[in-house]
């Protein structure tokens, strides 16, 4: 049973075709990772898996079940979570708070609930930060957690949307760049989080252009260029794929996603 | 229905239209420059026939001169709150910037209140005479002026937007302040000139349609709805729009007072306005925005 | 806004038990009648207020049409009191049944707007139930307004005397304050600001917009019904000028004023501003002239007023409460480092 199944995502926005056909499966406990030369289609395809974009064609199957059609939120409670690639944190709270929110897919306090602070509730909220606080721990910001979100440097920030992202307990992690800015200790330190996640019993997606750590952590890789998957295999093969060789040689700097 | 009455409503239907078109494009120009929109577009319109009015009757000077007292106090007061309201806030979120001008239009009224009072006033028409003849509906001429007014409101627009520098440069930042500023042009002057152009044009829609409809200093809020319905329904996105969208909101609004109602006239602009933004906000004209992820 | 570390349980509800306290017992020590009409307006304004804190300060959705909800409570309550002499409960029961309902209608087709479509969208709802005000006539009775509304009647007990009222009203208050400080504070309210702070990241959290938005219109208009129930009953009298644009505005300028994220800001916001045109009624000695001035001039300090908050101070009183924190906190954080 594949965690993740897409078959024939296309994605064409007017004139241009950013997704072309692009099919691949992800097995559950494993970590792929999507690269390719910038423009290649790499954060469409995150968003058009997640729903925060529409395909044009194609399915995209979570877990068995069919997920072409669902909206973003209710990926989230099926089990699948993602980070951006330009974070959407909430700047106004704390740290704290943004794990807090990112376990709303996984608590159920009503407004009711809340309104008559039902000892269930009362409870639901005191676990529900407790976990949190571990989150928090477990990525090192523990000390950050009364800092408003919008006050932190960008690279904790990243590690704060990876934390809330785990906060949703999700069987599926989507992560978009998120070793960006991180340098190289940084970096080795962040492959080992990985692994943690994986061993907790997580599927991750990284979508990642930092090479080594690309090599080092993956299972599988697929490559895009230009909206079309060029190759798909473990690290040393894709690594020696003449194709993937070219795409990355002939790229121009600067391109877009 | 016979074919005279309904020509009538039809007449009435382009004489609001006209108004609805000028108070429109003062919406448009605002929004194209600064991606605001305007909730005291409604005041200027009171303001330029209330101030007209005022002027004529307080301080016994000519039409001719009301008139410009009127825009020019309009302009002014436009350019004023452009520039102590909005220049300061002006890269805030657009909630601080609508509720800014959502405070200004009630600043506006209530001043307008206390400096003119709270009594209904009126404009002479500009030119007496019986109403004219057209197969048989009648025409006042004060609708002539208005029609008049209108299409010299708009050619003097389409020339300033496209024939003086001035044009170009508003036209560079309606697509991006920043492309516009890296090519020399300096937005605060421009969104200056915005305000100033839709507070005149606000102004001689309240002035030409002073004559009548009496004015006074409430007619503003509900007004300006109208005016931003027949905005959204052409699609906040042209002149064309505007205008076409004045037009068509007088013209339905008419129909409806023929077919349906009178008591309820005002509810129809209403109503046709949260259809076009529940149904279709880019209006008829427009295109749909796409959320960028 | 999270709890500072350290502050004990005890010390969040101090301040509150306090106040509520002070309301409680405040028309033990006086009796005079147009006093505990003023603080009974505090009152309703207060319930308004808090729902419109809700949608506004916490979810980030403007409204200019809450006046409407207000009014449609109000005569929807007023009008079956009256003309089909329904008891009080249920008229009570139909206005903030009949607002929800407002605020669920409204809400459902505007999901998609933002910012100022939106804005336009609820003033342009408000307008036409002011139309509809003066229009419906059999029901509302037009520009003469309904009048002859019933004093609010709990089983025998006629609530019939300013102090009644008083107690009726803050009693309302400060349940509605207690249950949505509930919701805020928890799991309901973080959706609400998670939504506000990004929408992208909401939904990255499993938050529903949709359903975020519809609740938290549907929850501020039945506060604002529920408060016109009892607006109708303690005047007696309403006309649809009480229910306009302008009441709308007011409205506004109290949730700008008190500030983002915050039950306390609006509230005090809301206090502040409406005893402000009554003050004489308050401050003894100050001359009726003031107050006959200020209510004059209402329109034009409520319009530089909200512009100045936006200019000057745009998180509010709760945005200034927490930078007083936070430069105390830094300021304590630094004492500690300091060897």
């Amino acid at each position: 049973m594949t965690m993740l199944q897409v078959r024939g995502l296309t994605r064409v926005f007017g004139g241009l075709t950013a997704l072309d056909d692009v099919s691949f499966d992800v097995h559950p406990g494993s970590i792929k990772a999507i690269i390719g030369p910038n423009g290649a289609g790499k954060s469409t395809l995150f968003n058009c898996v997640s729903r925060f974009d529409r395909a044009t064609a194609g399915t995209v199957a979570f877990d068995g079940a069919d997920v072409s059609r669902a909206r973003p939120s209710s990926l989230v409670r099926a089990g699948m979570a993602r980070t951006f690639q330009n974070t959407q944190l909430f700047d106004d709270v704390s740290a704290l708070e943004n794990v807090l929110t990112g376990a709303f897919a996984v608590t159920s306090t009503g407004m009711l609930a809340a309104a008559l602070r039902l000892p269930r509730a009362l409870r639901e909220e005191r676990l529900a930060r407790q976990e949190a606080l571990r989150l928090l721990r477990m990525v090192g910001l523990e000390r950050h957690a009364e800092t408003g979100a919008g006050d932190l440097p960008h690279g904790l920030r990243r590690l704060l949307e990876i934390a809330r992202a785990l906060a949703s307990k999700p069987r599926l992690l989507l992560l978009d760049e998120p070793a960006a800015g991180l340098n190289a200790s940084e970096t080795a330190e962040f492959a080992q989080a990985l692994y943690r996640i994986r061993d907790e019993g997580a599927t991750v997606v990284v979508v990642e252009h930092d090479m080594g750590l690309v090599m080092e952590v993956s299972d599988e890789i697929v490559v895009l260029d230009r909206g079309v998957k060029i190759a798909e295999g473990p690290p040393r093969l894709v690594q020696k794929d003449p194709a993937v060789i070219e795409a990355y040689l002939g790229q121009e700097p600067g391109d877009d996603d | 229905m016979d074919a005279t009455s309904l020509l009538q409503f039809l007449i009435s239907g382009l004489k609001n239209g006209s108004i609805y078109a000028l108070v429109a494009l003062g919406f448009t120009i605002v929004y194209a420059a600064t991606g605001v929109v305007n909730f005291a577009q409604g005041e200027f319109y009171m303001l330029g026939g209330m101030a007209s009015a005022w002027v004529m009757t307080a301080l016994h000077v000519p039409l001719a001169v009301a008139i410009a007292a009127g825009i020019a106090l309009t302009v002014a007061v436009g350019l004023l709150m452009e520039r102590a309201f909005l220049r300061p806030r002006r890269d805030a979120g657009p909630l601080v910037l609508i509720i800014i001008t959502i405070g200004a239009s009630l600043l506006l009224r209530s001043l307008a209140r206390h400096a003119f009072g709270a009594n209904e006033l009126a404009l002479p028409s500009f030119t007496s005479g019986p109403s004219l003849q057209f197969l048989g509906a009648a025409i006042e001429r004060q609708a002539l002026w208005v029609w008049g007014v209108t299409v010299v409101a708009v050619a003097a627009l389409w020339f300033v937007y496209e024939r003086t520098s001035l044009g170009r440069a508003m036209r560079a930042c309606q697509v991006s302040h920043e492309a516009a500023r890296l090519m020399g042009i300096d937005t605060a002057k421009v969104v200056m000139a915005a305000f100033g152009l839709a507070a005149a044009l606000g102004a001689i829609a309240g002035i030409v349609v002073a004559p009548l409809t009496q004015t006074s200093f409430d007619v503003g809020a509900r007004l300006g709805l109208k005016g931003f319905a027949a905005a959204i329904l052409g699609g906040l996105g042209g002149f064309r729009s505007a205008v076409a969208g004045g037009l068509l909101l007088g013209v339905v609004e008419s129909l409806s007072v023929a077919f349906i109602s009178s008591t309820y006239k005002d509810a129809i602009a209403l109503v046709l306005l949260l259809l076009v933004l529940f149904l279709r906000p880019q209006g008829l004209f427009g295109h749909a925005e796409r959320v960028k992820v | 806004m999270s709890a500072g570390r350290g502050v004990s349980l005890l010390g969040r509800w101090a301040l509150p038990l306090l106040a509520a306290a002070a309301v409680s017992v405040l028309p033990l020590f006086t009796s005079d009648p147009y006093l505990l009409k003023v603080l009974t307006f505090v009152g309703l304004n207060v319930i308004i207020v808090t729902g419109m804190a809700v949608l506004f300060g916490y979810a980030g959705q403007i409204s200019l049409g809450h006046a409407a909800f207000f009014g449609i409570g109000a005569y929807a309550s007023g009008y079956v009191t009256t003309a089909l002499h329904w008891p009080f409960l249920a008229g009570a029961a139909l206005a903030v049944a009949l607002s929800a309902l407002g605020g669920l209608l409204l809400a459902l087709p505007s999901l998609r707007l933002k910012g100022h479509y939106l804005a336009m969208a609820t003033l342009g709802f408000s307008e036409i139930a002011s139309i509809l005000f003066v229009e419906a006539k059999s029901i509302t009775g037009g520009n003469d307004g309904l009048s002859g509304i019933p004093f609010a009647s709990l089983g025998h007990f006629r609530v019939d005397t300013p102090q009644a009222n008083y107690w009726l009203v803050w009693a309302v208050a400060m349940l509605t304050l207690l249950a949505v400080a509930g919701v805020v504070r928890m799991r309901p309210g973080r959706a609400m600001s998670a939504l506000h702070g990004s929408e992208l990241g909401a939904q990255a959290c499993g938050v529903d917009p949709v359903a975020v938005k519809v609740s938290a219109f549907t929850l501020s208009a039945a506060l604002a019904g529920l408060a016109g129930c009892l607006y109708a009953h303690f005047l007696g009298f309403i006309s649809p000028s009480s229910f306009g644009l302008e009441t709308s505005i007011v409205l506004l300028a109290m949730v700008v004023l008190g500030g983002p994220r915050s039950l306390a800001g609006p509230v005090s916001a809301a206090v502040l501003l409406t005893l402000i045109p009554f003050m004489d009624s308050i401050v003894p000695g100050l001359s009726s002239g003031v107050t006959t001035w200020l209510q004059d001039w209402r329109g034009d300090l409520y319009g530089i007023f909200i512009i100045a908050v936006m200019l000057f101070a745009p998180g509010g009183i709760s945005g200034a409460v927490r930078s007083v924190r936070g430069w105390q906190a830094r300021r304590q954080a630094g004492e500690e480092a300091a060897p």
